[in-house]
């Protein structure tokens, strides 16, 4: 078991008024398993992805990583940023080894040769030299998403990290993303809005709503890998998805 | 029109001296001791240049201008990178820094002259006070402008708080901490020439000074391009720092 999500309840108060942004959320995510969180804007997916990360507090309740108690940060569970969150003043090569020249687990050198080779294996090779701004919006995220892969997170954790790129750039970075997570055997809890998206990736689909935030159903993805986009069976059931989710309510 | 944008910003200078030999030397109009003209300049430039004095000069006010700007660096950078850190301390401190801030740096040469006597230091700590509060208000604004997502990132790559502090903040306030010293430069060369004239024996502002009480107009004016020229080397050597810095 990698993640448990027990009980977990937050409330905001903005001037003088309070919402309840999560409410009595549980969530089991096994080892290796791709999850994706979807719902409307508010649901509290992005504060309960947060939570999980160790940037943002409980009310109540608890969060475990393989046993322990979730209190802070840690390079343990890696997070991919809506926001670009690259180092502007790092190129490519130094800002996807931020993370292992902090740790001095291994030589400069061998960390140079692994980002090298990460680099390589992704296509940004080329790129390895310029810098962020030089970027576009989508070899950004894969640069961020490297730079938490080359840490060994085991778990990865993104807050709708495709949202700001254009729907065919969207669809290539899904598809490295599941050729990532099936050779790193990463466990990732993936948010999005998008429908398309949460049927495309994910193993289950966690589906919220919101006032308060609250899951308000957990399915399986019953569709084989690689998944195509066109076939009947997909889009039957993104339907599905859509209904649960309520975007069809009368 | 087609001029070289490289040419343009000349002309006005040429024309400038043009006008200004014509109404001195050219035509008479204006007598020396009002406004000297580019040739008494010239030949009062040559006799410094010649007897060393305006290299001695020149030498003694860039050394208060770097002494006092280093002085200011070394307390400023650190103290905003603390306070910028600290909101609490921030706040503690913020009226205080208000309130001194505007004090304009002549204001001290009083308690200078008091405290350090008349010379180097009286002189260094009128420039350090004039420069300090820029150094120390854009390293404090610097450090508050880190972007929130860059230190959450460092965390969840495994960053500890001295790593965010020395691997994040600092190089993400650097272009603000390099603004600051630029305005503190400046401020920095006017406060040298105001405090040379009050409380120095030596320096531009000094020559401008004696060069006045001797009625010798053309010194002055030497002086006062000398300093001119000053300003625009910082300026153009702030920004060839700006351009490696600023992504």
């Amino acid at each position: 078991m990698a993640i448990d999500i027990k009980n977990i309840s937050k409330s905001f108060t903005t001037k003088d008024k309070e919402f309840t942004a999560l409410k009595d959320v549980n969530l089991h995510v096994d080892d290796g398993e791709l999850i994706c969180l979807l719902g409307p804007s508010g649901c509290g997916k992005t504060t309960l992805l947060r939570m999980v990360a160790g940037l943002e507090t409980a009310d109540s309740g608890e969060i475990y990583d393989r046993g322990e108690l979730v209190e802070g940060p840690s390079r343990e569970r890696g997070f991919i940023f809506q926001q670009y969150s690259l180092f502007p003043w790092l190129n490519v090569l130094d800002n996807v080894m931020f993370g292992l020249n902090l740790s001095g687990e291994n030589s400069k050198e061998e960390n140079l040769a692994a980002a090298e080779r990460y680099l390589e294996r992704v296509g940004l090779a080329d790129f390895k030299y310029s810098y962020p701004h030089e970027l576009s919006g989508g070899m950004k995220q894969r640069v961020a998403i490297i730079r938490s892969l080359l840490n060994h997170t085991p778990v990865l954790l993104m807050d709708e990290p495709f949202s700001a790129v254009d729907m065919l750039n969207r669809h290539s970075l899904q598809e490295q993303l599941i050729g990532v997570w099936k050779r790193f055997n990463t466990t990732i809890l993936f948010v999005t809005h998008d429908v398309d998206e949460a049927v495309y990736l994910a193993d289950k689909i966690v589906v919220m709503d919101k006032r308060p935030g609250r899951i308000k159903d957990v399915v399986e993805v019953p569709l084989e890998r690689p998944r195509q986009r066109e076939s009947r069976e997909f889009l039957n059931f993104q339907d599905e998805v859509e209904k649960l989710l309520g975007v069809w309510e009368p | 029109m087609n001029i070289d944008r490289r040419v343009l910003p000349f002309i006005l200078p040429i024309l400038l001296i043009i006008v200004w030999y014509l109404i001195t030397d050219g035509l008479n109009l204006v007598p020396y001791y009002i406004l000297p003209s580019p040739l008494d300049v010239c030949n009062a430039a040559l006799k410094l240049v010649a007897n060393g004095k305006l290299l001695d000069h020149t030498i003694s006010t860039l050394t208060k201008v770097f002494s006092g700007i280093i002085l200011a660096a070394v307390v400023a950078i650190p103290l905003g990178i603390i306070l910028g850190w600290y909101e609490t301390l921030d706040e503690f401190t913020s009226l205080v820094i208000s309130i001194l801030r505007p004090i304009p740096p002549i204001a001290w040469i009083p308690f200078s002259i008091l405290w350090f006597g008349i010379g180097l230091p009286s002189a260094v700590f009128v420039i350090f006070i004039g420069c300090v509060f820029s150094v120390l208000v854009y390293t404090i604004d610097g450090v508050k402008r880190t972007d929130k997502v860059l230190i959450e990132a460092a965390h969840t790559l495994g960053a500890n708080n001295w790593d965010i502090l020395y691997k994040v903040v600092l190089p993400s306030a650097l272009p603000y901490i390099v603004s600051g010293l630029k305005v503190g430069v400046s401020i920095a060369l006017m406060c040298t020439v105001s405090a040379e004239m009050i409380a120095s024996s030596k320096g531009l502002g000094y020559m401008i000074l004696t060069a006045s009480q001797l009625f010798d107009p053309g010194t002055m004016v030497v002086g006062m391009v000398i300093i001119g020229i000053i300003g625009i080397l910082f300026d153009v050597a702030f920004r060839k720092v700006q351009s490696k810095i600023f992504w």
